[in-house]
C-alpha cells in the first residue's frame, strides 16, 4: 500500500498519540488553561474506533498528580492512557535488571518505589531542579565511576524552560555535565528517544505506520515520532512557532491550528 | 655514553648550568634559578651549531631538556599528604640543569596557599615557580577589561585582588562546591544567555580528595555551554596558551620541555598537543588504562613523581 500523506493516512489509522501541555492545555497559574475545543477532541477520539494515549515529558510530578490536575481541567484522561518518561524507564531498569541510583525531583520519587534501589548499577536522572546540587551530582557521578559498565538514564534533554520566576536550566544541562564527567553517553528515556515512543506503540500493540502523534514541540513531538516511522502532526498551540514549518531538518505531515481541528480532519477521512 | 660526540652542545650547556647549581640555592633562590636560565640560554647560543647535531640524535629531533612542568595535586601530593619520595626526587630533579616550573588547574587555591601547603609538606618550592589557571584567568580578565562574578572557592579570590566585580558582564567559572546550587548556576545561565562571556578556569572532568573523586568544573561549564549554546574560553590546561605562557616565563620552547602530571587529558595530552612530552603517573586521579585514552599515548607512563624523575635523569638528559 502506498505511503498516504496528511490528512488521507488517517483512514488507515489504529491510534493516535497525544502530547499533553501546548496541546491540550497552556500551564500557568494553578492548573493553567485548557487549550479552547481540546477537551470535545479528546472526548471524540475516545469514542472513535481509534486507540488514544497520551504521551508527556513530564518528569516533575507523579502521573497519578498531573493526570488529577488534567481532570480537574474537565478532560477524560486516566493514568493507564498517560506515557511519562518515569513509568518508561521503571519498565526499562526491570527488564534489564538494573537497579538506580536515582537524581530526581522529589514529587515524582514515588513513581519508582517497585524498583529495586539498593545497591546501584546504572544513574538515573530527571528535573530535579532544586535536587541538583554539588553534592547530588558528585554522588551520582561516583556511583557512575564506581560501576565496570557505566549506565546513565536521563529522563528527557531539555536546554532550559521557563517559570514564572525566570529562565530555569533543565535536565539536559545535567545529563551532558555528566556524560562529560564519566566520558559516557545517556540513554534518553522520553521524547524524542525512539524507545520512548515504541513504549507507546507496544502497549497499543500497533505498528508505527498505523499511529498518528500529535503534539506542540516539532523537534521532539514530530521529529521523534518521524523517527520511529510513525505520522507527526504539529498544532499551532503550545510553543509552536512559525519558524517551525521551515525547520532545516523536520517537516510536520502536517500542521493543523489545533487539535480540535486535527480530530475533525481525522474523523472526517474515517467517515465519521 | 655512545652520543656523547653526537650530544656535545648539550654537555656544554649541561656543565654550564651544573656549575651554577653548584652554588649554594638557599641563599636567594629566585634570583639563582634566573641566572641559570640566562646561563642556559647563553650556553646555547653559544653552540648554536651543535643544535643541528641534537635533531637527528636519538632524542627523536628533540632539543636538550631544559623545563620540567610538574602538576601539584595527585602528583605531588594528594590533599594533605605527599606522594612517597616526592620531596627527595624533587631535591634530585633540581640538581639537574633544568629549571622546574609548577603548574596547576586550581580553582580553589591561591598561589599562597599552594606554597604554604607544599612547604608543609617539606617540597622545596618557590611561590615565583607556581603557575596556575587562576593567574592565567586574571590575565585574561585585565587583558579584556572584564568585570567578573567570580564563580570561584572563597579561598581563590585573593588571587583577584583589586578586579572589579561591580555590574559584572562575564562569568568566571571556578570550582566552589560550597557555593554550587542549581540557583548559582541559573544565574551564570541567564548572565550568559543575556551575552556575558563564559571564562573557565580550566575544564577539568574530576579531581581526587580524601573521600573519592569530586567532579571538576568541566561538567558544569560543559552543561552550560549546552544550555546556552555557547563555548567558554578556557584558561587552565590542557589549553595550548596555559603551556606556552608558562614556558615562555622561562624562556623555553616546548621542544625543551617535559610536563609530568596525573591527568591523561589535561596534563599529559595538552603538553604533548603544543609539542611537550608528557609524562603520566599512576597516581592521584590515574584510573587503570587512562593511558589508552589519549593519542598520541604519554611518552611514558610510571608509577609515581619518583620514577619519573628518575626517568628524566637518566633518559633525558
Amino acid at each position: 500500500m502506498a505511503d498516504r500523506g496528511w490528512p488521507d493516512c488517517a483512514k488507515s489509522l489504529k491510534g493516535v498519540v497525544l502530547d499533553l501541555c501546548g496541546v491540550l492545555y497552556d500551564s500557568g497559574e494553578g492548573d493553567g488553561v485548557a487549550i479552547p475545543g481540546s477537551i470535545e477532541a479528546v472526548q471524540r477520539l475516545k469514542t472513535s474506533d481509534l486507540q488514544l494515549r497520551f504521551c508527556t515529558n513530564e518528569t516533575q510530578a507523579t502521573r497519578e498528580k498531573f493526570v488529577a490536575k488534567l481532570q480537574r481541567l474537565g478532560f477524560d484522561i486516566s493514568v493507564s492512557e498517560v506515557f511519562s518518561p518515569s513509568p518508561a524507564a521503571v519498565a526499562v531498569l526491570k527488564q534489564r535488571g538494573l537497579r538506580p541510583h536515582l537524581l530526581v525531583y522529589d514529587g515524582v520519587l514515588p513513581e519508582f518505589d517497585s524498583v529495586d534501589q539498593t545497591n546501584p548499577n546504572c544513574v538515573l536522572i530527571g528535573d530535579a531542579a532544586e535536587n541538583f546540587s554539588y553534592q547530588n551530582l558528585n554522588e551520582a557521578f561516583r556511583v557512575l565511576m564506581g560501576l565496570e559498565k557505566p549506565v546513565l538514564f536521563s529522563l528527557g534533554r531539555g536546554r532550559y524552560y521557563k517559570e514564572t520566576d525566570g529562565l530555569k536550566l533543565d535536565v539536559g544541562v545535567y545529563m551532558k555535565a555528566l556524560e562529560y564527567a564519566c566520558d559516557l553517553e545517556a540513554e534518553v528515556i522520553g521524547k524524542p528517544s525512539p524507545m520512548f515512543f515504541q513504549s507507546v506503540l507496544s502497549d497499543m500493540g500497533l505498528q508505527p505506520c498505523e499511529t498518528l502523534m500529535i503534539g506542540d514541540d516539532l523537534v521532539n513531538d514530530v521529529g521523534g515520532a518521524q523517527h520511529c516511522r510513525m505520522k507527526g502532526v504539529q498544532v499551532r498551540t503550545g510553543k509552536y512557532r512559525p519558524s517551525d514549518e521551515r525547520h532545516p531538518t523536520v517537516t510536520a505531515d502536517g500542521t493543523v491550528d489545533t487539535l480540535a481541528q486535527a480530530v475533525d480532519m481525522i474523523l472526517a477521512q474515517r467517515g465519521h | 655514553m655512545e652520543n656523547e660526540s653526537k650530544e656535545g652542545g648539550q654537555f656544554q650547556v649541561w656543565t654550564c648550568r651544573r656549575q651554577h647549581r653548584s652554588q649554594p640555592r638557599q641563599q636567594d633562590k629566585n634570583v639563582s634559578d634566573e641566572e641559570e636560565n640566562r646561563g642556559a640560554a647563553a650556553a646555547a647560543k653559544a653552540t648554536n651549531l651543535s643544535w643541528a647535531h641534537l635533531h637527528c640524535s636519538s632524542m627523536a629531533g628533540r632539543r636538550a631538556l631544559k623545563a620540567v612542568l610538574i602538576d601539584l595535586s595527585g602528583t605531588l601530593h594528594i590533599e594533605d599528604t605527599a606522594v612517597p619520595g616526592a620531596q627527595d626526587a624533587l631535591n634530585r630533579l633540581r640538581q639537574a640543569p633544568v629549571a622546574v616550573t609548577f603548574v596547576t588547574n586550581t580553582t580553589k587555591e591561591s598561589k599562597r596557599h599552594l606554597l604554604d601547603r607544599l612547604r608543609r609538606l617539606n617540597f622545596d618550592v618557590q611561590e615565583k615557580e607556581i603557575f596556575t589557571s587562576l593567574s592565567a584567568a586574571r590575565s585574561l580578565l585585565e587583558q579584556k577589561q572584564h568585570r567578573p562574578l567570580l564563580l570561584v572557592d572563597d579561598g581563590a579570590l585573593e588571587d583577584f585582588t583589586g578586579i572589579d566585580t561591580s555590574e559584572p558582564n562575564a562569568v568566571v567559572f571556578g570550582l566552589a562546591p560550597d557555593h554550587f546550587n542549581y540557583q548559582t548556576l541559573n544565574k551564570a545561565f541567564r548572565m550568559i544567555l543575556d551575552g556575558a562571556p563564559l571564562i573557565a578556569i580550566h575544564k577539568a572532568r574530576y579531581y581526587k580528595r580524601k573521600d573519592g573523586l569530586a567532579l571538576g568544573p568541566g561538567p558544569f561549564v560543559t552543561g552550560l555551554e549546552y544550555a546556552t549554546d555557547c563555548k567558554a574560553t578556557v584558561v587552565g590546561k590542557p589549553e595550548k596558551t596555559f603551556f606556552t605562557q608558562a614556558l615562555s616565563d622561562l624562556g623555553c620552547s616546548p621542544d625543551e620541555a617535559v610536563m609530568i602530571g596525573d591527568d591523561a587529558r589535561d596534563d599529559v595530552s595538552g603538553a604533548q598537543n603544543v609539542g611537550m612530552l608528557g609524562i603520566l603517573v599512576r597516581t592521584g586521579k590515574y584510573r587503570e588504562g587512562d593511558e589508552n585514552k589519549i593519542n598520541p599515548p604519554p611518552h611514558l607512563t610510571c608509577d609515581s613523581f619518583p620514577a619519573a624523575v628518575e626517568h628524566i635523569l637518566q633518559k633525558l638528559l
